[in-house]
Protein backbone atom coordinates (compact mmCIF):
# COMPACT_ATOMS: atom_id res chain seq x y z
CA UNK A 1 0.00 0.00 0.00
CA UNK A 2 1.45 3.32 -1.00
CA UNK A 3 1.87 5.71 1.86
CA UNK A 4 0.99 9.24 0.98
CA UNK A 5 1.86 12.27 3.04
CA UNK A 6 -1.00 14.75 2.96
CA UNK A 7 -0.80 18.37 3.97
CA UNK A 8 -2.73 18.91 7.22
CA UNK A 9 -4.13 22.08 5.68
CA UNK A 10 -6.19 19.86 3.40
CA UNK A 11 -7.80 18.40 6.47
CA UNK A 12 -8.78 21.78 7.85
CA UNK A 13 -9.79 23.47 4.62
CA UNK A 14 -11.16 20.62 2.50
CA UNK A 15 -11.90 17.48 4.46
CA UNK A 16 -13.81 19.04 7.37
CA UNK A 17 -15.66 21.72 5.37
CA UNK A 18 -17.15 19.11 3.05
CA UNK A 19 -18.60 17.20 6.00
CA UNK A 20 -20.00 20.35 7.56
CA UNK A 21 -21.40 21.68 4.27
CA UNK A 22 -23.14 18.41 3.49
CA UNK A 23 -24.64 18.20 6.93
CA UNK A 24 -25.86 21.77 7.17
CA UNK A 25 -27.22 21.79 3.64
CA UNK A 26 -29.35 18.82 4.64
CA UNK A 27 -30.59 20.67 7.72
CA UNK A 28 -31.31 23.84 5.74
CA UNK A 29 -33.11 21.85 3.08
CA UNK A 30 -35.36 20.40 5.76
CA UNK A 31 -36.32 23.78 7.13
CA UNK A 32 -36.73 25.39 3.71
CA UNK A 33 -39.12 22.65 2.66
CA UNK A 34 -41.05 23.10 5.88
CA UNK A 35 -41.19 26.80 5.13
CA UNK A 36 -42.45 26.67 1.57
CA UNK A 37 -44.58 23.55 1.62
CA UNK A 38 -48.21 24.46 1.31
CA UNK A 39 -50.94 22.86 3.32
CA UNK A 40 -53.06 20.74 1.06
CA UNK A 41 -56.58 22.02 0.79
CA UNK A 42 -59.25 19.38 0.63
CA UNK A 43 -62.91 19.51 -0.27
CA UNK A 44 -65.24 18.52 2.52
CA UNK A 45 -66.76 15.74 0.42
CA UNK A 46 -63.31 14.35 -0.18
CA UNK A 47 -62.65 14.15 3.51
CA UNK A 48 -66.05 12.60 4.04
CA UNK A 49 -65.30 9.98 1.42
CA UNK A 50 -61.92 9.10 2.77
CA UNK A 51 -63.26 8.81 6.31
CA UNK A 52 -66.00 6.49 5.05
CA UNK A 53 -63.37 4.40 3.35
CA UNK A 54 -61.34 4.22 6.53
CA UNK A 55 -64.39 3.20 8.52
CA UNK A 56 -65.22 0.46 6.05
CA UNK A 57 -61.66 -0.82 6.19
CA UNK A 58 -61.66 -0.80 9.98
CA UNK A 59 -64.90 -2.73 9.93
CA UNK A 60 -63.36 -5.33 7.67
CA UNK A 61 -60.30 -5.68 9.85
CA UNK A 62 -61.76 -5.43 13.32
CA UNK A 63 -65.33 -6.57 12.75
CA UNK A 64 -64.53 -9.80 14.48
CA UNK A 65 -64.64 -8.08 17.85
CA UNK A 66 -68.23 -6.94 17.37
CA UNK A 67 -71.41 -8.79 18.01
CA UNK A 68 -73.05 -10.29 14.93
CA UNK A 69 -75.83 -7.77 15.13
CA UNK A 70 -73.48 -4.79 15.23
CA UNK A 71 -71.43 -6.15 12.39
CA UNK A 72 -74.46 -6.69 10.19
CA UNK A 73 -75.73 -3.22 11.04
CA UNK A 74 -72.48 -1.55 10.07
CA UNK A 75 -72.12 -3.61 6.96
CA UNK A 76 -75.65 -2.70 5.99
CA UNK A 77 -74.91 0.97 6.42
CA UNK A 78 -72.26 0.75 3.73
CA UNK A 79 -73.49 -2.01 1.47
CA UNK A 80 -77.29 -2.06 1.53
CA UNK A 81 -78.67 -2.44 -1.96
CA UNK A 82 -80.81 0.69 -1.88
CA UNK A 83 -79.68 2.78 1.05
CA UNK A 84 -76.05 1.78 1.54
CA UNK A 85 -73.52 4.55 1.63
CA UNK A 86 -71.39 3.12 -1.13
CA UNK A 87 -74.47 2.60 -3.28
CA UNK A 88 -76.13 5.95 -2.89
CA UNK A 89 -73.18 8.30 -2.97
CA UNK A 90 -72.56 9.27 -6.53
CA UNK A 91 -69.43 11.28 -6.87
CA UNK A 92 -68.07 12.78 -10.01
CA UNK A 93 -64.41 12.07 -10.51
CA UNK A 94 -62.45 14.73 -8.77
CA UNK A 95 -61.17 17.29 -11.17
CA UNK A 96 -57.55 17.52 -10.21
CA UNK A 97 -56.41 20.98 -9.47
CA UNK A 98 -53.61 20.72 -11.95
CA UNK A 99 -51.85 23.93 -11.10
CA UNK A 100 -51.59 22.97 -7.44
CA UNK A 101 -50.17 19.59 -8.38
CA UNK A 102 -47.68 21.25 -10.68
CA UNK A 103 -46.55 23.70 -8.03
CA UNK A 104 -46.04 20.85 -5.60
CA UNK A 105 -43.96 18.95 -8.09
CA UNK A 106 -41.90 21.97 -8.95
CA UNK A 107 -41.35 22.68 -5.27
CA UNK A 108 -40.34 19.09 -4.62
CA UNK A 109 -37.83 19.17 -7.44
CA UNK A 110 -36.65 22.54 -6.33
CA UNK A 111 -35.93 21.25 -2.86
CA UNK A 112 -34.49 17.87 -3.73
CA UNK A 113 -32.69 18.05 -7.01
CA UNK A 114 -31.47 21.59 -7.16
CA UNK A 115 -29.33 21.63 -3.98
CA UNK A 116 -27.91 18.25 -4.94
CA UNK A 117 -26.79 19.56 -8.32
CA UNK A 118 -25.72 22.99 -7.19
CA UNK A 119 -23.84 21.97 -4.06
CA UNK A 120 -22.34 18.97 -5.81
CA UNK A 121 -21.19 21.12 -8.68
CA UNK A 122 -19.91 23.79 -6.36
CA UNK A 123 -17.92 21.30 -4.30
CA UNK A 124 -16.57 19.77 -7.47
CA UNK A 125 -15.42 23.19 -8.62
CA UNK A 126 -14.25 24.59 -5.32
CA UNK A 127 -12.45 21.57 -3.91
CA UNK A 128 -11.49 19.83 -7.13
CA UNK A 129 -8.37 17.78 -7.40
CA UNK A 130 -7.66 17.06 -3.75
CA UNK A 131 -6.90 13.66 -2.41
CA UNK A 132 -8.68 13.98 0.90
CA UNK A 133 -8.57 10.72 2.77
CA UNK A 134 -8.15 7.00 2.64
CA UNK A 135 -10.85 4.46 3.36
CA UNK A 136 -9.54 2.07 5.99
CA UNK A 137 -10.23 -1.03 3.97
CA UNK A 138 -8.75 -2.29 0.72
CA UNK A 139 -10.79 -1.88 -2.43
CA UNK A 140 -10.50 -3.32 -5.89
CA UNK A 141 -9.60 -1.29 -8.94
CA UNK A 142 -13.20 -1.12 -10.02
CA UNK A 143 -13.87 1.42 -7.28
CA UNK A 144 -11.26 3.79 -8.63
CA UNK A 145 -13.52 5.84 -10.94
CA UNK A 146 -16.16 5.94 -8.21
CA UNK A 147 -13.94 7.07 -5.34
CA UNK A 148 -11.36 9.10 -7.23
CA UNK A 149 -13.48 11.37 -9.31
CA UNK A 150 -11.48 14.40 -10.32
CA UNK A 151 -8.15 12.76 -9.56
CA UNK A 152 -7.06 10.66 -12.51
CA UNK A 153 -3.88 9.00 -11.33
CA UNK A 154 -3.32 5.50 -12.62
CA UNK A 155 -0.83 4.52 -9.93
CA UNK A 156 -2.82 5.72 -6.92
CA UNK A 157 -4.19 3.02 -4.66
CA UNK A 158 -7.95 2.55 -4.96
CA UNK A 159 -8.46 3.19 -1.26
CA UNK A 160 -7.70 6.89 -1.55
CA UNK A 161 -10.73 9.14 -1.86
CA UNK A 162 -10.94 12.37 -3.80
CA UNK A 163 -12.86 15.40 -2.56
CA UNK A 164 -15.81 15.02 -4.95
CA UNK A 165 -16.30 11.40 -3.96
CA UNK A 166 -15.96 12.26 -0.29
CA UNK A 167 -18.95 14.52 -0.77
CA UNK A 168 -21.03 11.67 -2.15
CA UNK A 169 -19.94 9.36 0.65
CA UNK A 170 -21.21 12.01 3.03
CA UNK A 171 -24.54 12.39 1.24
CA UNK A 172 -25.25 8.70 1.61
CA UNK A 173 -23.84 8.23 5.07
CA UNK A 174 -25.55 11.17 6.71
CA UNK A 175 -29.06 10.07 5.81
CA UNK A 176 -29.76 8.22 9.02
CA UNK A 177 -28.07 10.96 11.04
CA UNK A 178 -30.74 13.35 9.81
CA UNK A 179 -33.36 11.07 11.28
CA UNK A 180 -31.51 11.32 14.56
CA UNK A 181 -31.08 15.09 14.49
CA UNK A 182 -34.26 16.33 12.84
CA UNK A 183 -36.63 13.68 14.05
CA UNK A 184 -38.68 11.46 11.85
CA UNK A 185 -40.51 12.54 8.71
CA UNK A 186 -37.82 15.04 7.91
CA UNK A 187 -37.45 16.29 4.38
CA UNK A 188 -33.72 15.77 4.15
CA UNK A 189 -34.12 12.03 4.05
CA UNK A 190 -36.12 11.13 1.00
CA UNK A 191 -36.28 7.36 1.34
CA UNK A 192 -37.84 7.64 4.77
CA UNK A 193 -40.45 10.07 3.49
CA UNK A 194 -41.46 7.69 0.76
CA UNK A 195 -41.76 4.79 3.14
CA UNK A 196 -43.98 6.87 5.40
CA UNK A 197 -46.12 7.85 2.46
CA UNK A 198 -46.68 4.17 1.81
CA UNK A 199 -47.77 3.33 5.33
CA UNK A 200 -49.93 6.41 5.75
CA UNK A 201 -51.71 5.74 2.49
CA UNK A 202 -55.08 5.56 4.19
CA UNK A 203 -55.05 9.26 4.94
CA UNK A 204 -54.73 10.38 1.35
CA UNK A 205 -57.76 11.28 -0.61
CA UNK A 206 -58.92 8.72 -3.13
CA UNK A 207 -58.27 9.98 -6.62
CA UNK A 208 -61.43 8.59 -8.12
CA UNK A 209 -64.08 8.10 -5.45
CA UNK A 210 -66.34 6.03 -7.62
CA UNK A 211 -63.77 3.35 -8.34
CA UNK A 212 -62.53 3.41 -4.75
CA UNK A 213 -66.07 3.02 -3.44
CA UNK A 214 -66.66 0.10 -5.77
CA UNK A 215 -63.48 -1.63 -4.64
CA UNK A 216 -64.31 -1.09 -0.99
CA UNK A 217 -67.89 -2.25 -1.57
CA UNK A 218 -66.63 -5.46 -3.12
CA UNK A 219 -64.15 -6.05 -0.34
CA UNK A 220 -66.80 -5.50 2.30
CA UNK A 221 -69.29 -7.66 0.45
CA UNK A 222 -67.05 -10.71 0.59
CA UNK A 223 -66.15 -10.15 4.24
CA UNK A 224 -67.77 -12.75 6.41
CA UNK A 225 -68.35 -12.45 10.09
CA UNK A 226 -66.22 -14.61 12.34
CA UNK A 227 -66.27 -13.71 15.97
CA UNK A 228 -62.86 -13.55 17.58
CA UNK A 229 -64.44 -13.52 21.02
CA UNK A 230 -66.41 -16.71 20.61
CA UNK A 231 -65.04 -18.49 23.65
CA UNK A 232 -64.06 -15.46 25.62
CA UNK A 233 -66.40 -16.15 28.56
CA UNK A 234 -65.02 -19.63 28.97
CA UNK A 235 -61.51 -18.33 28.68
CA UNK A 236 -62.12 -15.73 31.34
CA UNK A 237 -63.77 -18.21 33.67
CA UNK A 238 -60.87 -20.50 33.11
CA UNK A 239 -58.43 -17.76 33.99
CA UNK A 240 -60.44 -16.75 37.04
CA UNK A 241 -61.10 -20.15 38.54
CA UNK A 242 -58.22 -22.15 37.18
CA UNK A 243 -58.79 -25.56 35.76
CA UNK A 244 -61.87 -26.25 37.87
CA UNK A 245 -63.98 -25.21 34.98
CA UNK A 246 -63.66 -28.24 32.83
CA UNK A 247 -64.82 -26.87 29.57
CA UNK A 248 -63.44 -27.03 26.16
CA UNK A 249 -61.71 -23.73 25.65
CA UNK A 250 -58.81 -24.48 23.44
CA UNK A 251 -60.71 -23.70 20.28
CA UNK A 252 -60.39 -20.07 19.61
CA UNK A 253 -62.16 -19.65 16.32
CA UNK B 1 -54.80 1.29 14.25
CA UNK B 2 -54.45 -2.32 15.05
CA UNK B 3 -53.06 -5.24 13.23
CA UNK B 4 -53.14 -8.93 13.73
CA UNK B 5 -50.86 -11.77 13.15
CA UNK B 6 -51.65 -15.43 12.87
CA UNK B 7 -49.10 -17.71 14.41
CA UNK B 8 -48.33 -21.20 13.24
CA UNK B 9 -50.76 -22.70 15.67
CA UNK B 10 -53.59 -20.64 14.24
CA UNK B 11 -53.82 -18.39 17.24
CA UNK B 12 -54.56 -14.77 16.50
CA UNK B 13 -52.41 -12.22 18.26
CA UNK B 14 -53.72 -8.69 18.25
CA UNK B 15 -51.32 -5.81 18.61
CA UNK B 16 -51.31 -2.08 18.27
CA UNK B 17 -49.74 -1.03 15.01
CA UNK B 18 -48.83 2.45 16.22
CA UNK B 19 -47.13 1.18 19.37
CA UNK B 20 -45.12 -1.39 17.43
CA UNK B 21 -44.02 1.28 15.00
CA UNK B 22 -43.04 3.53 17.89
CA UNK B 23 -40.93 0.78 19.41
CA UNK B 24 -39.25 0.03 16.13
CA UNK B 25 -38.40 3.67 15.53
CA UNK B 26 -36.94 3.91 19.05
CA UNK B 27 -34.72 0.94 18.25
CA UNK B 28 -33.85 2.62 14.98
CA UNK B 29 -32.57 5.65 16.90
CA UNK B 30 -30.39 3.38 19.03
CA UNK B 31 -29.09 1.66 15.95
CA UNK B 32 -28.09 4.89 14.23
CA UNK B 33 -26.38 6.18 17.35
CA UNK B 34 -24.63 2.88 17.76
CA UNK B 35 -23.42 2.89 14.14
CA UNK B 36 -22.10 6.44 14.48
CA UNK B 37 -20.41 5.85 17.83
CA UNK B 38 -18.86 2.52 16.92
CA UNK B 39 -17.69 4.08 13.66
CA UNK B 40 -15.97 6.82 15.65
CA UNK B 41 -14.41 4.23 17.94
CA UNK B 42 -13.17 2.14 15.04
CA UNK B 43 -11.71 5.20 13.35
CA UNK B 44 -9.88 6.38 16.44
CA UNK B 45 -8.58 2.90 17.15
CA UNK B 46 -7.35 2.76 13.58
CA UNK B 47 -8.97 -0.53 12.71
CA UNK B 48 -8.12 -1.71 9.23
CA UNK B 49 -9.85 -3.75 6.60
CA UNK B 50 -11.76 -6.80 7.71
CA UNK B 51 -11.22 -6.01 11.37
CA UNK B 52 -13.34 -2.88 11.06
CA UNK B 53 -16.23 -4.73 9.50
CA UNK B 54 -15.99 -7.39 12.17
CA UNK B 55 -16.20 -4.59 14.71
CA UNK B 56 -19.44 -3.42 13.09
CA UNK B 57 -20.94 -6.91 13.20
CA UNK B 58 -19.88 -7.18 16.81
CA UNK B 59 -21.44 -3.85 17.76
CA UNK B 60 -24.71 -4.69 15.96
CA UNK B 61 -24.81 -7.95 17.83
CA UNK B 62 -24.02 -6.32 21.16
CA UNK B 63 -26.76 -3.75 20.59
CA UNK B 64 -29.18 -6.57 19.84
CA UNK B 65 -28.24 -8.29 23.09
CA UNK B 66 -28.64 -5.02 24.97
CA UNK B 67 -32.10 -4.42 23.54
CA UNK B 68 -33.10 -7.95 24.42
CA UNK B 69 -31.70 -7.53 27.92
CA UNK B 70 -33.66 -4.29 28.26
CA UNK B 71 -36.93 -5.82 27.13
CA UNK B 72 -36.20 -8.84 29.27
CA UNK B 73 -38.28 -11.95 29.16
CA UNK B 74 -41.30 -10.04 27.95
CA UNK B 75 -39.96 -9.03 24.57
CA UNK B 76 -43.12 -10.35 22.96
CA UNK B 77 -44.91 -7.42 24.52
CA UNK B 78 -42.80 -4.95 22.57
CA UNK B 79 -41.74 -6.54 19.30
CA UNK B 80 -43.23 -8.99 16.87
CA UNK B 81 -40.08 -10.99 16.31
CA UNK B 82 -36.51 -10.91 17.48
CA UNK B 83 -34.78 -11.57 14.18
CA UNK B 84 -35.94 -8.35 12.56
CA UNK B 85 -34.48 -6.46 15.53
CA UNK B 86 -31.09 -7.79 14.51
CA UNK B 87 -31.31 -7.41 10.77
CA UNK B 88 -33.42 -4.29 10.21
CA UNK B 89 -31.67 -1.47 8.40
CA UNK B 90 -28.38 -3.33 8.47
CA UNK B 91 -27.09 -1.72 5.29
CA UNK B 92 -28.17 1.80 6.26
CA UNK B 93 -26.30 1.42 9.53
CA UNK B 94 -23.28 0.13 7.66
CA UNK B 95 -23.34 3.25 5.48
CA UNK B 96 -23.27 5.49 8.54
CA UNK B 97 -20.64 3.32 10.18
CA UNK B 98 -18.33 3.45 7.16
CA UNK B 99 -18.71 7.20 6.93
CA UNK B 100 -17.75 7.81 10.54
CA UNK B 101 -15.03 5.18 10.43
CA UNK B 102 -13.51 6.78 7.34
CA UNK B 103 -13.91 10.25 8.76
CA UNK B 104 -12.19 9.60 12.07
CA UNK B 105 -9.60 7.33 10.49
CA UNK B 106 -8.74 10.12 8.09
CA UNK B 107 -8.62 12.73 10.82
CA UNK B 108 -6.46 10.71 13.16
CA UNK B 109 -4.33 8.34 11.12
CA UNK B 110 -3.97 9.64 7.58
CA UNK B 111 -2.77 13.17 8.27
Amino acid sequence: MTELLIDPNIRVWVFLPIVLITFFVGVIRHYVSVLISSQKKAEITQIQDSQAMIRARLLRENGKYLTPHSFAMRKNFFNHEETGYFKTQKRAPVAQNSTAMLTDMVKGNFINVLPMVIIGGWINWMFSGFVTTKVPFPLTLRFKPMLQRGVELASLDAAWVSSASWYFLNVFGLRSIYTLVLGENNQADQTQAQADAMTGAAMTMPQDPKAAFKAEWEALEITEYHSALKNVEKDMLHHAFGSDVSIENSIRQ
Amino acid sequence: MSGRLTTKTGEIVAYSEAAIRGNISAVEYCRTSMAALSGCAAGILGLNGLLGFLFYFLSVFVLWLLVLAKSGTQWRKFFINRQSLLTNNFMGGLCTYVLFWTFLYGMVHVY
